[in-house]
């Protein structure tokens, strides 16, 4: 066996192009810094292909200009084979390039390699061949033909990003093929379908039968581009092989052009097969359009294949496991170029791809196989931040596999995360989701809930800043920067008379951006439709090829859709309650006072601001704070659910609010719950805010068992634990814990295995960290009241669990 | 009026305690005044004020609540409290905002503490997990606990009992039938030296043992102390005896130097008990001695 492995580690292997977190908001917080890692350079081929592709096709149906443009980049771009490689494909043409969605936007991306941040992403040549792409796409990109589009009411929304209520962005698009599907029949099979249908309207002529057919035309062009593309491989894995001269290697390449030569025009036989076919697939999605997220069943789409694998001695489990590492290689290289702006918000990401294991299927069986345990076994051993991996739970989820997992987390990747299929099969279906295809959901990137297959294109389009909405319910919708009304016309808070009517402003607050945020997607969505149709994606999803429509065409029947993501929901929970019971319940101090405290950012009103952190915290399982915050977890999704979409559905949240928690609190000044102005906010929509959960992790997930999962939105729940709670015996009480976090019903859970260098930073300063708490021997102390000589006993106890 | 227990903490997710997730619930008073105690805190029955300089910010507010005049701000050391002349009044705990000052050792009724303990219900019931009495000595306030252990059996909880051993045989018999396990401190097997170490001797400590492990499932802890109750020998004895009388685990707890502050926090001086930390490899060893008597042997836990 060991004579398969490829020379040197496969971890050596992997190239981070993860853009870094060096800003707050719109401020270089670490200037020193690039935003992009060395040696990554911007990659134009795409753009410039592209450009071609527009140039010659110009007045043509939009819909065969994208599949021709699609048919000229898989052409003729570079391709690559490396040494180490038995997987293939890439969407840029060097190992170090960065993806960039020029039809999308590019003056951010101009701003960047302009700039200090991104000088080192284009040598002059490179620059001169932006600028000719740019003097071509300038007026003819997206986020451009959008800006033109504005007018009235929707220029007045775009306006409304400077709130700091909403954000909104073209950036990511997300979105699960159907593998099964496409594995069953191959892209061959595919291309059947449509022609099938071709034939059919042919027959039937339906009124919008041009569409129809420019749209399947579409089709068959992209299936032919991405045969051709998988070809171009096999010949140059061909080519490679002929000319290598260590015979193992020769044999590597050949089998890899063996592989390219059956997929993904037909169906899979082995693993090899299957996952070089989902990556083409994959790679080929984001070369079609600019994309994030994975989403695939792991384990269930490809279980079925290693397990034949084996059987029939095709590989060994050892094997095995190196594709996956090789594939986890692969998977890095999908870095794209961020703005600066979502640099804030997608730091330490390069493009946000997560796979799905574990669950049931659609009798409701457990899932898991070997393939389960084998990705687990590839994670720890790979430790890369992408994929990360979702685990599905249910009652039937093997103990053993929970086990496995705590391992994983214990490495302290940050990773799985659990989702609880008790409680978003519930949810689901109160979004309309049928049984059959809700118990397939997986998660594509972050915490997206999506079907595969079905046309649900998860787009990240922006957030609402929950705690913003507070601060225009405090301030009757006037800016914190200019004093004009740009939220709703809410009463003075001094009229108020109980805290329901603080909850009222509020809601009133985050309808009113919901709205905004909604109108402003709407009319992106029918420009996208319009100008940014995606025939090969269509493709593998179900409904396209059957019905003759383009995805963007028509939607999923169920309110699964484009989801906006929710900030800060904990810290409104704690500032509402903070209000009632200090304001109006104790009445100790009265909201004119608290507003001028607020105002001065508590300077000069400390007294004011210990009273508003000593109320009742949610995170505590106390029920006065519990309440008040599972009612404005609620009452956030009732009032956002009265935006809708352009298909009528209602506008639902998300909690996957990514670094943007830490960015987003940066421009919002101080909230009733004693944040003082510019603080981040939560770092996830269960979560306690920072510090105030005393009481221990039963207590959290008490507090957020309160929250109805069904009746708010799909949610994101951040666990810190030291390393010392998953060691030994006590991985045991960690599964246990899992279990019970199941049983309660919550819907995400993740965990932070706390690291030693932040007990290093409560060494060095214990005034940050007067709450942290560790376990000596028999009792629990707080680390900033133990001896140096214990910390530092600690702090090697830490470093051995690694 | 009510029967009511002085409890100074409520610790939940306990995983150190017993099996399982626990609840465990730390009642106050100990016939005991161990050097190194780490929770000084637990000695006395009666509620103690307690300070956290590192919250206070100096604002004086205690000052002013202090009817007895027991607090002064200095501009060298801060906020100073007099406690020979504090009667415990806790009106300026009420007055710090900063929660720089509490008070150690609540009056709660068995309903109060039952309130809190149920909450974990959950938990328990996935891990084999359940209820721990601790202290302080629990046996101190058996009446209270009684009731307490009476309410958990009634809720089918697993209950634990975490004892010095040092309290009449009366009381453990009254007590016992109603914990599902014992854990039993053993912390020096000479008399003498136990005194040294402890204030007390160990012969009643040692009968309440036998009867411990006659009565219910026990298991010892000992707090080990490098140079002190760590020798080969003395665990080799610990270890037979425990054989001896059907206790089946003995859990070594190595002993870290740091429960100081905890002692200026009320007020009191710490005894200045300077220990070693047995080594790894060392414990290890003594963990051995304990399998080979064919006892489950725990580190830490
Ligand atoms: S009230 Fe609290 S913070 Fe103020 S001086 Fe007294 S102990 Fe310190
Ligand atoms: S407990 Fe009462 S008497 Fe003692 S210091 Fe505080 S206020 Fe003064």
């Amino acid at each position: 066996m060991t004579t398969m492995r490829p020379k040197g580690n496969i971890q050596d292997k992997l190239v981070n192009k993860a853009v870094r977190n060096i800003r707050k908001g719109g401020n270089q917080e670490d200037p020193g810094k690039s935003m992009y890692q060395p040696g990554v350079k911007l990659d134009l081929q795409r753009s410039v292909l592209l450009t071609q592709a527009y140039r010659e096709t110009e007045g043509q149906p939009m819909v065969l200009r994208r599949a021709k443009a699609l048919d000229k980049i898989l052409s003729s771009m570079d391709l690559y084979i490396q040494d180490h490689e038995r997987i293939v494909g890439n969407n840029v043409s060097t190992p170090s390039g960065l993806y960039f969605g020029i039809d999308m936007a590019w003056r951010s991306v101009r701003r960047v390699v302009d700039q200090e941040e991104g000088k080192s992403l284009l040598d002059d040549a490179g620059r001169k061949t932006l600028d000719e792409l740019i003097a071509y796409w300038d007026g003819k990109a997206m986020s451009d033909i959008q800006q033109k589009t504005f007018t009235g009411e929707i220029l007045e929304s775009w306006k409304f990003e400077n709130s700091g209520a909403m954000s909104w962005s073209h950036w990511s698009e997300l979105g699960i093929p159907d593998y099964e599907k496409v594995f069953k029949v191959g892209v061959k099979g595919l291309m059947d379908q449509a022609r099938a249908r071709l034939d059919e309207i042919d027959r039937t002529v339906p009124p919008d039968y041009v569409d129809q057919k420019e749209f399947l035309q579409a089709v068959l062009i992209s299936m032919e581009a991405t045969l051709k593309y998988a070809k171009r491989y096999g010949a140059l894995a061909l080519e490679k092989a002929a000319a290598a001269t260590d015979p193992e290697d020769k044999a590597r390449l050949e089998s890899i052009a063996r592989t390219c030569s059956r997929v993904p025009e037909h169906p899979p036989q082995t693993l090899q097969e299957a996952l070089q076919s989902f990556f083409f697939l994959h790679v080929i999605r984001y070369i079609e359009y600019s994309t994030l997220g994975i989403g695939v069943r792991f384990d269930k789409v490809f279980g079925p294949y290693l397990e034949k694998d084996l059987k029939n001695g095709v590989l060994t489990r050892d094997q095995a496991l190196e594709l996956l590492q090789l594939l986890w290689v692969k998977f890095h290289e999908l870095g794209l170029i961020y703005s600066p702006s979502l640099s804030a918000i997608y730091g330490g990401v390069a493009s946000l791809q997560a796979i799905t294991l574990g669950g049931v299927d659609e009798n409701g069986e457990d899932v898991t196989n070997d393939m389960t345990y084998l990705v687990l076994e590839c994670a720890e051993t790979m430790r890369t931040p992408e994929p990360t991996i979702a685990l599905r739970y249910h009652d039937g989820t093997p103990r053993e596999l929970l086990s496995r997992a705590t391992d994983v987390i214990k490495t302290g990747i940050g990773y799985p995360s659990f989702f609880n299929d008790k409680a978003i099969l519930p949810l689901l279906k109160k979004w309309d989701a049928p049984l059959k295809d809700s118990r397939d959901y997986a998660i594509s990137g972050c915490v997206y809930l999506e079907i595969p297959g079905k046309n649900i294109a998860r787009r990240a389009y922006g957030g609402i800043v929950l705690p913003a909405a507070l601060y225009y319910a405090l301030n009757q919708g006037k800016s914190q920067f200019t004093g004009k009304i740009v939220g709703a016309k809410t009463p003075d808070p001094r009229t108020f008379q109980s805290a329901d009517d603080l909850m009222d402003a509020y809601s009133a607050q985050v309808e009113f951006f919901a709205k905004r945020l909604c109108t402003l997607e709407n009319t992106s969505q029918t420009l996208y439709e319009k100008y940014l149709p995606r025939p090969f994606y269509s493709a593998l999803l179900e409904g396209c090829i059957e019905q003759g429509k383009e995805s963007k065409k028509f939607t999923y029947p169920s309110a699964v859709v484009n989801l906006c993501i929710m900030i800060g929901p904990t810290n409104v929970g704690d500032s509402i309650t903070a209000v009632k019971k200090v304001v109006f319940d104790d009445k100790k101090v009265s909201m004119d006072a608290l507003l001028k405290a607020m105002d001065a950012n508590w300077k000069g009103y400390e007294d004011i601001r210990q009273l508003m952190v000593n109320a009742p915290k949610y995170g505590n399982d106390d029920d006065y704070a519990d309440a008040i915050s599972a009612q404005v977890q609620t009452r956030t999704a009732q009032a956002m659910a009265k935006a809708k979409t352009r298909f009528g559905l209602p506008c639902r949240g998300d909690g996957s609010g990514l670094s943007a928690t830490y960015a987003a609190g940066s421009i919002i000044p101080a909230t009733p719950e004693g944040r003082y102005s510019g603080e981040p906010f939560a770092d996830a929509t269960l979560s306690p805010v920072f510090g105030m959960d005393q009481n221990g992790p039963t207590a959290v997930l008490k507090s957020a068992s309160k929250t109805s999962t069904v009746d708010s939105y799909n949610h994101l729940m951040n666990q810190k634990f030291l390393p010392q709670a998953l060691e030994g015996n006590m991985k045991e009480v960690f599964v246990d814990y899992i279990r019970s976090w199941g049983d309660l019903g919550i819907s995400q859970i993740q965990f932070n295995v706390v690291d030693k260098q932040t007990l290093l930073a409560a060494q060095e300063k214990p005034e940050d960290y007067p709450d942290l708490l560790v376990r000596v021997a028999g009792y629990s102390a707080y680390f900033v009241d133990l001896s140096k000589g214990l910390q530092d006993s600690i702090i090697a106890r830490t470093d051995q669990s690694f | 009026m009510p029967l009511q227990g002085t409890v100074f903490n409520i610790q939940r997710f306990s995983t150190h305690d017993g099996p399982g997730i626990r609840t465990t619930v730390f009642l106050k008073g100990c016939p005991l005044r161990c050097l190194w105690c780490a929770n000084p805190e637990s000695q006395v029955l009666a509620p103690q004020l307690m300070t956290r300089d590192i919250k206070c910010t100096g604002c004086g507010a205690c000052v002013e609540a202090c009817s007895r005049g027991a607090i002064v701000l200095s501009v060298d050391h801060g906020r100073i409290i007099h406690r020979d002349q504090c009667d415990l009044c806790f009106e300026c705990v009420d007055a710090c905002l900063y929660k720089a000052l509490s008070v150690a050792g609540e009056l709660k009724t068995p309903e109060s503490v039952m309130e809190t303990v149920k909450r974990d219900e959950v938990f328990y019931r996935n891990s084999g997990g359940g209820v721990t009495f601790s202290g302080g000595e629990p046996l101190v306030q058996h009446d209270f606990l009684y009731e307490v252990l009476a309410a958990c059996r009634q809720e089918g909880f697993h209950t634990a009992l975490d004892t010095t051993g040092h309290a009449p045989p009366r009381v453990l018999e009254k007590i016992l039938p109603l914990a599902d396990l014992a854990l039993f401190d053993i912390k020096h097997l000479d008399p003498a030296q136990h005194k040294i170490l402890t204030g007390v001797d160990n012969k009643l400590i040692l009968e309440n043992a036998r009867l411990a492990a006659n009565i219910t499932r026990t298991w010892f802890r000992l707090p080990l102390m490098g140079g002190v109750n760590d020798s080969e020998e003395e665990i080799s004895r610990v270890a037979a005896m425990a054989r001896e009388w059907g206790v089946e685990k003995i859990s070594l707890l190595p002993f870290h130097q740091g429960g100081e502050p905890k002692w200026a926090q009320v007020g009191l001086k710490s005894p200045g008990f300077v220990g070693h930390t047995p080594d790894d490899e060392h414990v290890e060893r003594l963990a051995q001695i304990i399998r080979d008597n064919g006892i489950v042997a725990g580190i830490r836990s």
